[in-house]
Formats: C-alpha cells, structure tokens, sequence
C-alpha cells in the first residue's frame, strides 16, 4: 500500500462502532424470530389464533430483520471500517454516515411495525411499503455516496479489492431495488407493482436473486477478502484471483433469476440460461474460496488457537458449498425435484447461517478488539459460540435437506394407474420430525448470538472501565 | 435466427450480453497478462499495512 501518511490518521469509527453493537443485537432478534416461526411450523398452535404473529406475517420480519437489519449494519459497519483503513483517510462526511445509521434504524423499525400488521406488497424480500421504499433508497444512496466519496478522497493509490466489492454491491442493489419497487400507490399503505404476469415474476426473481448475489455474497465477499487476510496476518493468496472473482461476480450474477422460474409461464430459454450462467458462475466462486482459503497457507495452524479465524474459515466453506449447491438446484432435471420443497430453505440458510453469520460474526469480533482497543472478555465463549453456530447450521441445513427431497420425492410419486401416490397432507405429515430437528438447528445458532451479545457488550464495558468513563479510544 | 423478428428489448439484450462477454475477455487478459502480475500482485498485503497510521477516535 501507498500510505503516505507521515502522523496517524484520524478515523470515524464511533458510527462504526454502533452499527457493530446493532448487528449484535438484530442477530438476537433476527434469528429468535426465525426459531419461533420454524416452531410454529411445526407446532402451528404457536400462532395462538392471533394474526400479527402468524406465519406469513413474521416470515418476513425475520427474513428482513437478517438480511437487511443484520446484515445492513454488518455491511455498513464494514463497509465505513474498511474503506477508511485502507483509503489511509476519514469518511468523507461524518454526518452523512450518521444518517445513513440512524435511517437504516428507523427503517427497521417502520418493518417491525408494520410487517406483522400484514402491511406488505407481497414481493418476496421486497416486502415494505412503498413510502419504506423510497427510505430505503434515500439512506442506501447516502451510504453509497459517502462510501465511493470516500474512496475518492483516499490517500493510497490503489482501491483495495474489498471496496471493489462493497461499491459494486452499492451501485447494483440502488439500481436493484429501483427498479423492482417501482409501483403506483393508491394510499399510504397500499400499492400495485407497474409489471404484471410474467414481467412481474421475471423482475419479482431478477431482484431475488441478485439480492443474493450483490448484498449477501458481493458485500460480505468484500469483507471476507479483507477480514481474512487481517485476521490470519497473511497477505491475501492471490490478489489476480480476487479481481477475476469480482469481475466474474459483478458480469455474470445478474443474469441467473430467472432459474428460480423453471417450469414456469416464462420462456423456457429464461430459465436454461439463467441455470447456465449459474453453472459458469461456480468457477469464479470457487476461484474465490480458495483463495480465502489459501491464504492461510502456511499459517493453518492458527485455526487451532484463533476461534475467529475459525469462523471466517468455515464461512469460506459454506460459500463453496452452497455455490456449488445452488447451480446444481438451478439444473432443470434437479429443479423439477427441488423446487418448491424445503431444500431450497436448506440451501438459502445453508449461504446465510454457514456464509454470511459466520463471515459476519468473524469481522465483528475483529472489529471489536480493534474499535475498542482491547481483547474479547472470553476467547472461550468465542469459541463457545463457533460451535453452535456451527453445530446449529449443519443440523438446520440436514434437517431441510431430508425434508426436501423426501418431499420431492413424495409428490412425485404415482402407482401403477397414474394416481399419486401420496396426498399433499401426507407429505406434510411426514415432515414433522425434520420440522422439529429444524427448529432445534435454529434454536442452538441462535443461543450462539446471545452469547456473541452477551460477550461483546462485555468486552466493551471491559475496556470502558480500563481507560474510564470519558476516555477516547486512541490506538489500535 | 430471424433478425428481422427482433425487438428493441432484443437488441438491448444483445448489447449487454455483448458487453459483458468482451468485458469478460477484458479482464481475463488484463489479469493473466504476464507483465500484469507485479503490478497486481503488490497489492496483497494492502489489508495488512494499514496498522501504521491508525487512530481510532472519533473526528473532531
């Protein structure tokens, strides 16, 4: 790097340091939401009767609350944290930054308060009302300028890859979520999308999906290839690698949604080539994970004493795997079996527990020694919480899978006179126990964010009472 | 393939599609291009020298 910086430069890390303590808690709340309404899937007198707390009102408050509550702040937090160091340079506006945290807060409170009212626009991760909407799109810009603003002002000559990354993310999903939440409101609350039938389906996915690939996977690849190379103190394997991986990514993502419309009114072309891009796009992701994962060459002795390398390393073979799985799925002969049954809830939470949590939760107890200047309070409950993650995701993930296919496989099933073999309720029917097993995935992960919480907010009142009340944080 | 059946979205499509796979091929050369990889390669450690000028308190 081209640092020139003759004394310290003075970083904005108290906005920093807020969106990491939020995405600690929205952790806890995301997945408590996420491990009742398995239960109530399994359980259904969990509903009590009462609407607000119904399944398909609370699917989407959790899915909002992991994705953009959680993995916004996490985003964000790394974002700020990582375009600062590596520009050598402050944010480019402060305030603008603020407002980007407390927006993106009050954001979150709008959907906890009117998602379980049933207030919705029905498009699967695009839920909010349209006035949210447009929120939204206001404090994403914000980010978005104050990032690339920053980027500008740098005092190194290079942009390091993982700002590619997360400016790549912010361009894509601005111009994303503007386009799928076009709409005409007829009130406050209620609006009709201006894309209708197949269209509406085609941009309905294009934004699905792409929410995968620019927010969950180009953002938090930004902060893998940051966040690894700092962790494990190696220099990232190939930096050749990351910019064929970025590229790939940022050419070739936007091309898969429509595999997740086979066997639909769509063209059928869609579909085929929406599987094969998806296939083409294993390489560059594998390209990647290796290179994440090489670059503890040398060095993988570490994994045995450093518990948050542990997860940064494991989230890399979470990212191979479900970019393996996911292709496959999109395969038209795999998809007339998986589409529609639970394997597809397998393979979604084996990327978002096994990639995106646990990427998450490595950068932020990085972040939370450096922003406070001090050592966890208990490398065992780090330790602790590694293995719940761990253990909770690959129980969750096993439970889906079973589930999926035996529900492929039973609705497929006819006799000898063309008759299926088994009623829709069967199927249901045998879905219990993997319904259970499922929740009780959910429930270890999520006993493993209260203890990240419970450990993160002690290593900050640990390193308060070191340095006194009003003290500063100086050096990290 | 009946060219003259296309549409204004069809030729729109062919424009990116056509974009994407020469920037595709772009960014294969730049990267593999031998005399690049010095240059590419002094950025891996990027993440790891930025320990020298850090103060982690707030702007003042």
């Amino acid at each position: 790097m081209e640092a020139t910086q003759a004394t310290p430069v003075k970083y904005d890390m108290e906005v920093v340091r807020w969106f990491t303590i939020a995405a600690a808690i929205y952790a806890v709340v995301g997945t408590l939401l996420g491990v009742y309404i398995a239960s109530e899937l399994a359980f259904p007198f969990l509903n009590f009767d009462i609407p607000y707390i119904t399944f398909g009102r609370l699917r989407p408050l959790h899915t909002n609350a992991v994705i953009f509550a959680f993995g916004g702040c996490v985003l964000m937090g790394t974002g700020y944290y990582m375009v600062q160091r590596t520009g050598a340079t402050r944010l480019w506006s402060n305030g603008l930054a603020w407002f980007t945290f407390w927006g993106w807060n009050l954001i979150i409170v709008l959907a906890v308060i009117t998602l379980p009212l049933g207030i919705t626009q029905g498009k699967e991760y695009a839920e909010l009302a349209w006035p949210i909407d447009i929120l939204i799109a206001v404090v994403w810009l914000a980010f978005g300028l104050n990032h690339i603003m920053t980027v500008a002002i740098r005092k190194t000559t290079h942009i390091y890859v993982s700002n590619w990354f997360t400016m790549g993310m912010l361009v894509m999903i601005t111009y994303l979520h503007v386009v799928n939440s076009l709409a005409i409101p007829v009130s406050l609350t209620k609006s009709y999308s201006i894309y209708s039938g197949v269209q509406d389906a085609m941009i309905q996915w294009w934004w699905g999906h792409n929410a995968v690939g620019f927010f969950l996977t180009g953002g938090f690849l930004g902060i893998m290839y940051y966040f690894v190379p700092k962790q494990a103190n190696r220099p990232i394997f190939s930096y050749r690698l990351s910019v064929l991986h970025f590229w790939a990514l940022t050419f070739g993502y936007v091309w898969l949604g429509a595999h997740h419309l086979q066997y639909t009114a769509l063209p059928d072309w869609t579909g085929s080539l929406g599987a094969a891009v998806s296939l083409a796009m294993i390489i560059p992701s594998w390209g990647g994970a290796m290179n994440g994962m090489m670059t503890l060459s040398g060095a993988w002795d570490k994994l045995r004493t450093d518990y948050i390398l542990r997860f940064l390393v494991v989230a890399l073979a979470f990212y191979a795997m479900s970019t393996f799985e996911g292709p496959v799925m999109s395969i038209k002969t795999v998809n007339a079996l998986s589409h529609y049954t639970d394997w597809t809830i397998g393979h979604v939470h084996s990327g978002a527990l096994g990639w995106v949590a646990m990427v998450s939760f490595g950068a932020i107890y990085h972040m939370v020694k450096k922003l406070w200047n001090t050592e966890m309070y208990s490398d065992s409950l780090v330790n602790m919480h590694f293995w719940m993650a761990t253990i909770g995701t690959v129980v969750y993930v096993v439970a889906m899978w079973v589930s999926g296919i035996m529900q492929g496989l039973m609705w497929r099933d006819y006799d000898e006179y063309g008759a299926l073999t088994y009623t829709f309720v069967e199927s249901v029917s045998a879905m219990h126990p993997y319904y259970v097993m499922r929740a009780i995935g959910g429930a270890i992960f999520h006993l493993g964010t209260w203890i990240a919480l419970y450990n993160i907010v002690m290593t900050v009142r640990q390193a308060t009472a070191a340095r006194g009340v009003n003290a500063v944080p100086a050096k990290a | 393939m009946d060219v003259a059946a296309m549409s204004a979205n069809d030729w729109v499509g062919v424009f990116f599609s056509l974009v994407a796979f020469i920037g595709m091929v772009a960014v294969y050369v730049m990267v593999f291009r031998p005399a690049n990889k010095d240059t590419f390669e002094s950025q891996r450690g990027m993440a790891l020298d930025d320990e020298n000028h850090i103060s982690m308190g707030e702007k003042r």
